[in-house]
């Protein structure tokens, strides 16, 4: 479970989380959907208490996150595919993570085996592929078996396989009870990957609600996502209409 | 492929909290698992030996015949180039985690900052002093060997003249590797930090020797004047400060770099 509550975060002049609130429950998969720079993750650095909030807080599991006495238990998190020193091998940079919050070593070869990596624990991550590299943030993720896991833009880089891979972790994550919150700009990928989405824009709340209800008023989730975030995007070349009609039709 | 499956082992199997030893066996693991922290370990003790060898080399046909002193005291100057290997290892050893964006996922797994902070100040500092000494040590021993059989004076480690200033040029290099951390911490950049390091060892002593004799009361407190006329000789140059104090000037100094990133560290968005 994940709760904001008033989340305000500035950087100088520019607002990027304003007044925002919202729930993440267990037990489905919960999409966060925004144009660029509606502040997705800056949002989920605020619940992982790396950016310290002007205004509002975040519990996560009723605490707020510097208070979980063993943080990699409570919350796996990948925030940025690349977080790895390119000249430490997988199996290393687990291990560490590992160490630190008192996690066994025998855990580190299993999510290795678990994401696939097994086979190259031992190479260092500095030439690992942009999808490699997905996979061994979803292990360290899934190190100290969390009830919650927060991702940004998970399937960034990965092929087909590895999307549709992803897909499946993700739900049957979510179906074991676990608090999966997903940010991604891929709304084709969210309709078939999340039941649940939390959607901003500018910063701002703008929908908090299941993927069918959403989805009800329009064509397609996409038409309904472009709908609701019209008035709150800053970087919109203006004469998609077209196209987006034509591929929200094939999608 | 491997099946998407993840078992569930529940909640409540592990008690207690994170605590200062867990933080640092993930500071030790990720400190040896990086080739670049050996490399450069090496090239602090290569320094040290190449300078005592080149400099017993360099005085074994010397005349007038060279002193006992002056063959420590030169073998030990190769703690100025050897500084510069230690202080940027120390650098590294945080900056590399902030251009790659390991800290975030560091503090992810640790929220309590300033302990992640003092885990690798322990860690880092256990390893640079350790290796600070025994560059030291090979320092000295090569440049002994390097003039085996030749008319200069051979001295033992066992002279307290001689083990003084050896131990305290060792514990200069670990200070150095520290002044290092605290530099990586608050400047978080590898190039902008080793660039303002290197300034803070050399630049002062450049502005100081500008203002001719009188400077000297300023001079001795710059930590490249201290090492060479206070810590890596066997008797310091007269109007500088003595060993031991030029090394608790080096503590202070690191303290001060270490403290102020320890603030802005737990202040600043990661």
């Amino acid at each position: 479970m994940i709760e904001a509550r008033g989340l305000v975060k500035r950087y100088g002049a520019t607002l990027a989380v304003d007044r925002l609130s919202f729930s993440v429950r267990p037990g489905v998969v919960t999409g966060f959907l925004g144009p660029n720079g509606s502040g997705k993750s800056t949002t989920m650095r605020l619940i992982l208490g790396l950016d310290a909030p002007d205004a509002g807080g975040v519990r996560v599991s009723g605490r707020r996150y510097r208070d979980l006495a063993w943080p990699l238990r409570e919350v796996g998190a990948v925030l940025d595919a690349r977080a790895f020193h390119p000249g430490r091998s997988a199996r290393a940079h687990l291990a560490a993570l590992a160490a630190s919050n008192g996690i066994a070593g025998s855990r580190v070869e299993q999510v290795l085996d678990v994401v696939g990596l097994a086979n190259v624990a031992g190479r260092r991550v500095g030439g690992f592929s942009l999808g490699m590299a997905q996979r061994l943030g979803i292990a360290a993720a899934l190190l100290g078996d969390p009830g919650v896991l927060l991702l940004d833009e998970p399937v960034n880089g990965l092929d087909p396989e590895g999307i549709r891979w992803m897909r499946e972790l993700l739900r049957s994550l979510a179906r074991q009870g676990r608090t999966v919150f997903v940010s991604s700009h891929l709304i084709s990928e969210m309709a078939l990957t999340a039941e649940h989405l939390v959607v901003i824009g500018r910063g701002r709340l703008l929908a908090d609600t299941s993927v069918a209800v959403l989805a009800a008023g329009s064509a397609s989730l996409e038409d309904a996502f472009f709908a609701l975030t019209s008035g709150a995007t800053d970087y919109r070349a203006d004469r998609v209409d077209g196209d987006r009609d034509s591929t929200a039709r094939t999608a | 492929m491997t099946r998407a499956t993840v078992t569930r082992s529940g909640p409540g199997t592990a008690h207690g909290r994170y605590r200062l030893r867990h933080v640092a066996r993930m500071e030790w693991i990720k400190l040896r698992s990086v080739r670049s922290t050996w490399w450069l370990l090496v090239c602090v003790v290569l320094a040290m030996v190449g300078v005592g060898i080149g400099v017993g080399a360099g005085y074994r046909s010397h005349t007038p015949v060279a002193t006992a002193a002056q063959i420590v005291n030169n073998a030990l100057g190769g703690a100025v180039l050897a500084q510069l290997l230690i202080g940027a290892l120390g650098v590294v050893a945080v900056t590399g985690e902030y251009s790659c964006g390991l800290v975030r996922a560091s503090f992810a797994a640790i929220p309590h900052r300033g302990m992640v902070l003092a885990a690798k100040v322990g860690v880092f500092g256990v390893v640079a002093f350790t290796v600070g000494e025994l560059a030291a040590f090979a320092g000295v021993v090569a440049g002994q060997a390097a003039i085996a059989g030749s008319p200069v004076p051979q001295v033992s480690l066992g002279d307290p003249a001689v083990l003084g200033p050896v131990l305290l040029t060792g514990a200069y290099l670990g200070l150095i590797g520290l002044l290092g951390v605290g530099f990586g911490v608050l400047i978080r950049h590898t190039g902008g930090a080793i660039g303002a390091l290197f300034a803070a060892m050399f630049v002062p002593m450049f502005l100081a020797a500008t203002f001719g004799p009188a400077g000297i009361a300023v001079l001795k407190f710059v930590p490249l004047f201290i090492l060479v006329n206070s810590v890596a000789v066997v008797t310091p140059v007269p109007g500088t400060l003595p060993a031991w104090a030029g090394v608790g000037v080096m503590c202070l100094y690191a303290a001060l770099a270490l403290t102020a990133g320890w603030r802005l560290l737990v202040r600043r968005d990661a």
